[in-house]
Formats: structure tokens, C-alpha cells, sequence
């Protein structure tokens, strides 16, 4: 080995690469060699030097600035992030306005007569009013919405009356319960439990 | 882990991202302090660093390490900047000779700035000086060396560059240190 070809794998020894046979020729080379023994040195004493240059003094606060300085999070960016990160209020705010949207799409709230019921035979019906005529039995339960009942024979079940009025003749029996819903507060639990009930049906 | 930071702030988690900006903007501000030695550059160098991380996720692939894209990023800021500097040619014979840096655009030693002033010895003073000296792209892979520490293989990676060119760049910036060390303060 020559002192041209010491001073290139004298690099390698540096970067922790040299191969074997290359440092065991070196290493002869430098026993024989004082002037690149004085180069290794002084490569290694620089290296030294250069890793004893003091690091600098970080600013103080500069990851904030850093962050101040990004463009501002959009409300869509902000948005999806509280849906991200609240994955459980995320289900149960979807899952309210899909019930919500469910219970307003069945609110009926026309002015149209409605009469609902199992059994309709016998019915009569002038103008906005629904008559039970004596003698005649509803079997089953019956619903009157914008209209007036009145009952002059039988009912066997429950009676619900939604605005409108209720009035049942000395002749009249009903079996089950009678509702009269005005409000809009009492129509909108009486969709509830309705909701809630066809799931225990 | 870096790659989970990522993948959060990439989908706009903020939070996420600024543990990011806690991780590396100590790193970058070494990195380019050294390059460019003055508080204020490197303090832009950083910031605008981030900015370009921060629009750019969305075009980050994870399947490169984040600290790499990262730290191109910065280099390749500083390496700019470093040209955008009014080049002086030097016809100083000795360092140009056969191993030296033929034909590259190098800054004379100048005196030191007041952030050098600071630093303890002559030695030390000598040595930053003399890394100012250093032509961009030399100065970019000893101070990744150096001062961040990295590998070859991820100089390389980082500088887009062969490994053997890494290599090379390495052992002439050592080379020409030593000589300046020798030449300029007779302290080797």
C-alpha cells in the first residue's frame, strides 16, 4: 500500500467501513510511515473538533411560533376533528337525528280527517265527524285525528282522539282507554312510546 | 412512533401535528444554524420548513420515513439559501489542488460572526469558520454527519445522491478541514 492509497482507506477506517484486509494493510503501511500517521491524526483530531462545536441555544418558544404561524383550521377541518375524536357522541348525535328525521317524517299534521282502526265496519262519517253508531262494536282500537268522535255504541279497545273533540253517548262502552291529545308536546311522546311500543310488539 | 404521528396529522389533527413540530424543530434549527449561521436564518429556514410539511401531507407517502422527507426539506431550504449568498471565487493554490474542491464556488474564511465569537476556544472557533467556508453541497452532508448524526444510507436517502457520492463528499470536507486547521492556526 501507498501513501496515496493509505490516505483514501484511511477515510474508510473513519467512517467505520474499512474491511479487514484493507485495515491490516493500513495499519502495516502506517507502522512504516510516519507522515501519514500524522495525517490520521490530524483527520481524527478534526473530526473531534468538529464534533465538539457547541450546538446552538434553541429559541425559546419556537414550536409555538411554529404552530401560530400555520394557516388556521377551516370549520370543516374542526368539525371533523370533533367527530374523530368523540367517536361515541359522534354515534349518538347521528343516531338522534336519525330518529328525529324518522319522528318528523311520521308527523302528520294536515288538517285532513284521519280514522284509523282494525275494524271500520259501521263507521259513519259526515264531514269532520266520525259516528259509532249505537248498536255497532269496533273490534280493535280505534284513532280519530282532526275530526270529532262520537261514541254511540261499542268499542272494544283503547280510543285516541288528536285534535279534535271526544264525546261519548250513556249508551257508549268502551273497553280500553281514551286518549285526547291537543297539544303538540303530548302528540310528540304519544309517537314516542308509539315508536318505542312497535318494538316490544 | 413517528409513522402513527403522521397518519393523525395528515387526516388534520392539529394536536398531533404539533407533537411533530416538538420532535424535529430542535433538530432543524441545529441543522440549519450550522449551515447558515445566524439565529434568524435558521429560525425562517424552520418555520418554512413546516409550513411546506403541513401542505404537503397530503402528498407524503408513508411508505418513505417522515424523517428524511423532513429533513430534505430543511437541507435543501439551507442549500438555497447558501447560493442565493454572493459566491467569491478563490484562488487560493493550495486548498485547490488535486483533492481539494476544483472548480466549486467557495467563501473565503471570513471573521467570525457574533454567535462564533461566542464559543469557547480558538479551536473551536477556527473549526466553525472554517465549516462556513465549506461549498453548499459539502457543507450539507458533513453537517448531517456531524451534527445530526445520520448514516450514510440516510445522507444519502435524505440528499437523494448515491452513497458512494456521500462518501466522497465526506472524506473532501475532512480533508479540507484539516488542511485549513493546519494551514490557517497551525493547531494539528
Amino acid at each position: 500500500m501507498n501513501c496515496r492509497d493509505a490516505g483514501l482507506w484511511m477515510h474508510e477506517y473513519l467512517d467505520g467501513i474499512i474491511e479487514e484486509p484493507q485495515q491490516i494493510e493500513l495499519n502495516n503501511h502506517l507502522l512504516d510511515c510516519p507522515d501519514c500517521r500524522t495525517r490520521l491524526d490530524q483527520l481524527e483530531q478534526t473530526e473531534a473538533f468538529i464534533r465538539h462545536i457547541p450546538q446552538p441555544v434553541i429559541p425559546d418558544r419556537l414550536s409555538e411560533r411554529i404552530m401560530q404561524a400555520l394557516p388556521k383550521p377551516t370549520r370543516r377541518d374542526a368539525f371533523k376533528q370533533w367527530f374523530k375524536r368523540h367517536p361515541a357522541s359522534s354515534v349518538a348525535v347521528v343516531f338522534a337525528i336519525v330518529m328525529l328525521s324518522s319522528f318528523l317524517s311520521l308527523w302528520d299534521k294536515g288538517t285532513d280527517l284521519v280514522v284509523k282502526g282494525a275494524d271500520l265496519d259501521g263507521l259513519i262519517i259526515q264531514g269532520d265527524m266520525v259516528i259509532v253508531p249505537e248498536g255497532q262494536t269496533v273490534n280493535g282500537d280505534l284513532m280519530v285525528e282532526n275530526g270529532r268522535l262520537q261514541v254511540d255504541g261499542k268499542i272494544d279497545g283503547n280510543v285516541i282522539v288528536v285534535d279534535g273533540s271526544y264525546n261519548a253517548a250513556s249508551t257508549a262502552l268502551i273497553a280500553g282507554q281514551v286518549q285526547d291529545i291537543h297539544q303538540n308536546i303530548d302528540y310528540f311522546w304519544y309517537r314516542v312510546k308509539q315508536f318505542f311500543s312497535g318494538f316490544s310488539r | 412512533m413517528d409513522a402513527r404521528l403522521v397518519a393523525l396529522a395528515k387526516d388534520g389533527d392539529r394536536v398531533a401535528f404539533a407533537e411533530l413540530v416538538d420532535l424535529y424543530s430542535g433538530k432543524l434549527y441545529n441543522l440549519a444554524f450550522r449551515m447558515l449561521g445566524n439565529r434568524q436564518e435558521a429560525e425562517d429556514v424552520v418555520q418554512d420548513t413546516f409550513m411546506r410539511v403541513y401542505k404537503n401531507l397530503d402528498r407524503y407517502d408513508s411508505q418513505h420515513k417522515f424523517s428524511t422527507w423532513i429533513y430534505r426539506i430543511a437541507t435543501n431550504q439551507c442549500i438555497d439559501r447558501l447560493r442565493r449568498r454572493k459566491a467569491v471565487y478563490s484562488l487560493d493554490a493550495g486548498v485547490t489542488d488535486g483533492d481539494g474542491m476544483d472548480g466549486y464556488s467557495m467563501l473565503p474564511s471570513t471573521r467570525p460572526t457574533p454567535e462564533q465569537q461566542l464559543l469557547l476556544s480558538e479551536r473551536q472557533r477556527t473549526i466553525a469558520t472554517a465549516m462556513e467556508s465549506l461549498p453548499p453541497k459539502y457543507k450539507s452532508a458533513m453537517t448531517l454527519k456531524y451534527v445530526q448524526d445520520l448514516s450514510l444510507q440516510e445522507i444519502s436517502d435524505i440528499l437523494h445522491i448515491p452513497v458512494s457520492t456521500v462518501k466522497t463528499r465526506i472524506h473532501r470536507g475532512r480533508d479540507y478541514l484539516r488542511k485549513k486547521l493546519i494551514r490557517e492556526k497551525d493547531l494539528l
